[in-house]
């Protein structure tokens, strides 16, 4: 297949943008109006790429045009790789940043309470925090080989700091009056304080460390997929510059940019209805 | 005990030294001693430090004093209990809770099923007027109003006593008057005992049966005064101008000496 095809017609995202802008006002609404920045984004994104294709005609196997990519895009999707690899890094992530979930939150509601508990264990956080889950990966790979468990090992690492941190900075922003009121009104043991008050109390900071937590351990996977997997979407990218496949790459980055944002305005509209606010 | 028949707060040489992070010592409460009543109204006025917050605290559990003791009900108060309810002045509303699960806090902790714990928050928002506020979430609602759900949430659990920490100081003129003439109906419906902390002389005058000035920090009692003026309480008489006339000098008195200008007096 050439990149005729490309250069003699518009990117059909390019005139999907170009209608979908012209009824904005009437069709689209509340989730519509939020997508435009992206499809804006993406649609300039889009006529540069093009473009530069059309410019300097390189090796498809270098720099293949929209056009080929998209292609390349359904086929993924059609022979079911796209779905497989998908699939393989979103249940990493999501165990991972799970296990970081039902551990660092409790940890961080005792950290934030207790100035005893605190000061034994932030000093560990403080030391381990800065060090990337990247750096990670080498000692991964030796401890627990190329399977499955190195990879939630260090997607762990990443999304266990976050979700720490922003749990004690939610609890020391309680108001200590709230405390006070719980405990006044039957919150007699630390138990029921922790359910009834700090934990709720502290849900709005929660929420955002999820949320930030997510967006970290989504980074970490692909990475760890680029160096040791043999499925995922790192895998299809490092996998695709190897076999010299620009297009599966491309396919690759634009899944996880899209899935990114996805996740992440999950993550906000459950925020919105989830989260009390003042 | 003969002393402690009828008498819901006992406090005896209760006294509070803080210690601050630079291990300064601080002392908020000089050895008090106080006996209230049950059903009494009792406010408490003094400037402000001298420990009035801290005293509440103490009789509410959730502060310990460093001597003394304090009994409610002949029994030594040891941590809090729901027997003691409090009002705080900046609400403490739980934000995350409707207004009638505020009110139900309370209740779910004392063990009161849940039909009946509807039943009675339903009852106690009427009382303050907030029925058709149930449902709302309390940021919905205005300083007064959720004042008056803090009331609400402080009746319901039916303690002896509840205690006021300037319940109102936070509100507009005319919300306090409105909330003072609320919460004198309603205690006078209800008959519990109240400790009502204010900075406010009217105010004090125009709801307790006593009154205890405080000295400046550290907070001594200064005077007890008893207030024999039938309710509704007019400001206008000269019967309350008389008092009001008397506890502003007492006042007066102790923010000269706290500001060390007692020389000059
Ligand atoms: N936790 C605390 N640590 C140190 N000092 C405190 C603490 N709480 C109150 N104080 C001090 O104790 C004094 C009395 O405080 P408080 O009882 O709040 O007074 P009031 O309610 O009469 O204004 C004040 O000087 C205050 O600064
Ligand atoms: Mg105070």
């Amino acid at each position: 297949m050439s990149s005729k095809p490309s250069s003699s017609t518009p990117p059909p995202s390019v005139a999907m943008g170009r209608r979908a802008a012209g009824v904005s006002g009437a069709v689209l609404r509340g989730g519509g109006k939020r997508l435009l920045p992206f499809v804006y984004a993406a649609v300039t994104i889009a006529v540069i790429w093009e473009l530069v294709v059309v410019i300097t005609k390189p090796d498809a196997a270098i720099l293949p045009s929209p056009w080929q990519s998209a292609q390349t895009f359904a086929h993924l999707v059609a022979n079911g790789e796209l779905a497989r690899d998908v699939y393989a890094s979103l249940r990493r992530v999501l165990s991972a940043w799970a296990g970081a979930a039902v551990i660092g939150i409790p940890l961080g509601l005792v950290m934030g309470y207790s100035h005893r508990f605190e000061k034994i264990a932030d000093p560990f956080i403080e030391l381990l925090r800065p060090i990337s889950p990247l750096a990670w990966i080498p000692l991964a790979i030796l401890w627990f080989g190329i399977g499955e468990i190195g990879k939630v090992f260090v997607v762990f690492i990443g999304t266990f700091f976050p979700i720490v941190l922003t749990t004690v900075a939610g609890v020391k922003s309680i108001d200590p009056t709230l405390i006070n009121a719980g405990r006044v009104y039957g919150c007699t043991s630390g138990i029921s304080l922790f359910r009834k008050v700090i934990l709720p109390a502290s849900l709005p900071s929660i929420v955002v460390g999820l949320r930030i937590s997510f967006g970290m351990g989504w980074a970490a996977i692909i990475a760890a997929e680029l160096v040791a997997a043999q499925s995922g979407l790192g895998f299809l990218i490092a996998n695709g510059m190897e076999i010299l496949r620009a297009d599966e790459v491309l396919v690759g980055m634009v899944v996880i940019g899209v899935l990114g944002v996805m996740f992440d305005s999950v993550f906000r509209y459950a925020h919105r209805r989830l989260v009390w606010t003042e | 005990m003969l002393e402690s028949i009828g008498k819901a707060l006992r406090i005896r040489g209760l006294s509070k030294t803080y210690f601050t992070r630079s291990g300064e010592a601080v002392e908020a409460l000089c050895p008090v001693n106080m006996d209230i009543r049950a059903g009494e109204f009792v406010a408490v006025v003094g400037p402000s430090g001298c420990g009035k917050s801290t005293l509440l605290q103490i009789l509410a559990g959730i502060t310990e004093p460093s001597a003394g003791e304090a009994y409610a009900d002949d029994t030594r108060i040891h941590g809090p209990s729901i027997d003691r309810s409090m009002v705080f002045q900046n609400y403490a509303l739980f934000p995350w809770l409707s207004v009638r699960r505020n009110v139900e806090f309370g209740l779910e902790h004392k063990g009161v099923p849940k039909a009946e714990r509807r039943e009675i928050a339903e009852r106690y928002l009427k009382m303050v007027g907030l029925s058709a506020f149930a449902d709302k979430q309390t940021n919905e609602l205005s300083g007064g109003m959720k004042q008056r759900v803090a009331i609400a949430r402080a009746f319901a659990v039916d303690p002896s006593v509840i205690l006021m920490d300037e319940p109102f100081g936070a509100l507009d003129a005319l919300s306090r008057r409105l909330l003072q003439r609320e919460l004198l109906r309603i205690w006078q419906e209800h008959r519990k005992t109240v400790l009502f902390i204010t900075h406010s002389v009217v105010e004090a005058i125009y709801l307790a049966d006593r009154i205890v000035v405080m000295t400046a920090r550290p907070g001594r009692i200064r005077s007890e005064i008893e207030v024999d003026l039938e309710h509704p309480r007019d400001n206008t008489s000269p019967q309350f101008a008389e008092l009001e006339r008397d506890i502003y000098a007492q006042l007066d008195e102790e923010l000269t000496r706290s500001f060390g200008l007692d020389q000059d007096a």
